[in-house]
């Protein structure tokens, strides 16, 4: 939709997705984190035939959709315009800091758990006095706000640290991993987040009610305490219309400097 | 090798879609795609790790109860999306899925680890003009106003695209940027050399698909996921210098932060 980047290279086609469903997700994200202010227009039918290479009905099948989903209005012979109301659902569709456990708020997140068992440590799992053992206790969630899916996350847990922790305390409510933990007395002192975007695969697609190949946010955590033993590791697929994660950072010394290499 | 773990054992599922085209999977779901699916998952979290030997048909078959032509059809189609390879007499083994990043931005470590990216990537500048804040990032920085100078630089390296950078500079910054834009300095490095030293970044991580202008620049189909950044930086006043949204392949470009409790 921005004119940005001209470049000759056409557009890559993308396997397996027709391109009626790609223009619609990039034109419903547009929509849901409120792009385009309410009563304000979209591009123009041919604009969008040109950006993405695609054809007329191609173009109208997507906006059809979201017409169908009540989120925009299109006027014959002015245009194409986002619904009022779409910007009540912007403010609601960002859940990290209920899910977080960030804010006080009437809504309430939810987790129900589909595993919590014993399993021989996974190869990528670091190993040794201040890792894992031969056993990781695997836990899988699907966490959700006001009854929608938000999150899967597969926590492993080092036996040492998981001894006490019940089914029932995973499961009881939407509590984060971490907080659990912080109440069992194992406090994190040091969490490393690395980010990354991935496509749904088949399971995640169907936990968090998508199609498979819709893009994910995937954020891996791993905690330590203040002995630098792993308390957890945890790799979680966000929807990623309804999470994002923040991060405040301070700089001490904005003068460049190398900053040391670190081990994983 | 990783067994598979109980967990994945096959359950019914009560999930509901809503999704425009997804299929439906309460009670449709075939044996085959439910064993698909855990295996799938198994190979993506890395429970089966890359190089790492799949059980055997007769193993699977057993443990989930079916037959060797269902368990056939699951390894079918994840040897048709490369996702594992058979060889014959051997056994069937887990592809290396994810390719590591060439890059990573450890955002606590910033600017010096700005430092690498810097010396091995360059960028070129698409636009540096007037333009309009984009009302998703207004909230972030109303300080700026609605108004700004937008430099859109890609960086890539050995021609291979990272990110796509969308910066908004307030004038009173963007008037005393000369052309040409550096090239390989990144817009906080910039900063820092027009005065403006950084000394907090808030920042919004996330994933979005690619749209028609992303996905060209940065050479990925339409639609597919791209990591999205977007990131106040102020000065010691708490004065906004620039409000941007960054675009990054995440498969070339990793990002990490590290938080002490």
């Amino acid at each position: 939709m921005t004119s940005g980047a001209r470049m000759n290279t056409t557009i890559k086609s993308g396997a397996g997705v027709s391109r009626y469903l790609r223009l619609y997700r990039v034109l419903s994200q547009a929509l849901a984190e409120g792009r385009f202010g309410a009563g304000e227009p979209l591009p123009s039918e041919p604009r969008l035939m040109r950006d993405y290479g695609v054809s007329r009905s191609t173009v109208r099948r997507a906006l059809a959709g979201l017409e169908a989903e009540g989120r925009i209005d299109r006027e014959r012979g002015r245009g194409t315009f986002v619904r009022a109301q779409q910007q009540r659902a912007v403010a609601s569709r960002d859940w990290s800091a209920i899910l977080d456990g960030t804010t006080d708020t009437a809504v309430a997140a939810s987790s129900r758990t589909t595993a919590f068992e014993r399993v021989p440590t996974p190869a990528f799992l670091p190993r040794g006095e201040r890792g894992f053992g031969s056993t990781t206790l695997l836990i899988r969630r699907i966490r959700s706000v006001a009854r929608e899916p938000v999150a899967l996350e597969t926590a492993y847990l080092p036996e040492e640290i998981a001894a006490g922790l019940t089914r029932r305390q995973v499961s009881a409510d939407g509590v984060p991993i971490l907080t659990l933990l912080t109440g069992l007395g194992h406090r994190s002192a040091g969490v490393e987040r690395e980010f990354a975007a991935l496509e749904a695969d088949p399971l995640a697609a169907r936990n968090l009610e998508l199609a498979v190949g819709v893009p994910v946010f995937n954020v891996r955590t791993v905690a330590h305490d203040a002995r630098h033993r792993i308390l957890a590791y945890i790799d979680c697929l966000y929807r990623s219309d309804r999470y994002e994660a923040r991060a405040a950072i301070e700089i001490a010394d904005p003068k460049p400097r190398r900053a040391t290499a670190k081990r994983n | 090798m990783a067994s598979t773990p109980r967990s994945r054992r096959l359950r019914p599922s009560s999930t509901r879609n809503t999704e425009l085209t997804s299929r439906r999977v309460d009670e449709g779901v075939t044996r085959y795609y439910r064993l698909y699916e855990l295996l799938s998952a198994a190979l993506q979290d890395g429970t089966i790790a890359p190089e790492s030997a799949l059980p055997s048909e007769p193993e699977l078959s057993t443990r989930h109860g079916m037959s060797r032509t269902t368990v056939r059809r699951a390894l079918d189609r994840l040897e048709r999306e490369r996702r594992i390879v058979r060889r014959r007499g051997s056994g069937t083994y887990a592809r290396q899925r994810r390719t590591v990043p060439r890059f990573c931005v450890e955002l606590h470590a910033l600017p010096g680890i700005l430092a690498a990216l810097e010396s091995r990537s360059t960028t070129t500048t698409l636009r540096f003009d007037p333009a309009p804040v984009p009302q998703n990032l207004r909230p972030m920085a109303a300080a700026i106003g609605p108004t700004a100078y937008v430099l859109e630089r890609l960086r890539f390296t050995d021609s291979q695209p990272l990110s796509l950078t969308t910066a908004y500079l307030p004038e009173t910054v963007a008037s005393r940027l000369r052309r040409p834009i550096p090239r390989r300095a990144s817009v906080m490095t910039i900063l820092g050399r027009l005065g403006c030293p950084t000394t907090a970044i808030r920042c919004i991580v996330g994933a979005v698909p690619a749209d028609a202008a992303a996905a060209r620049a940065l050479d990925v189909p339409l639609g597919s996921p791209l990591l999205r950044v977007r990131a106040v930086l102020t000065g010691d006043a708490g004065e906004p210098w620039v409000v941007l949204e960054s675009l990054c392949r995440s498969d070339r470009l990793q990002l990490k932060v590290l938080e002490r409790g």
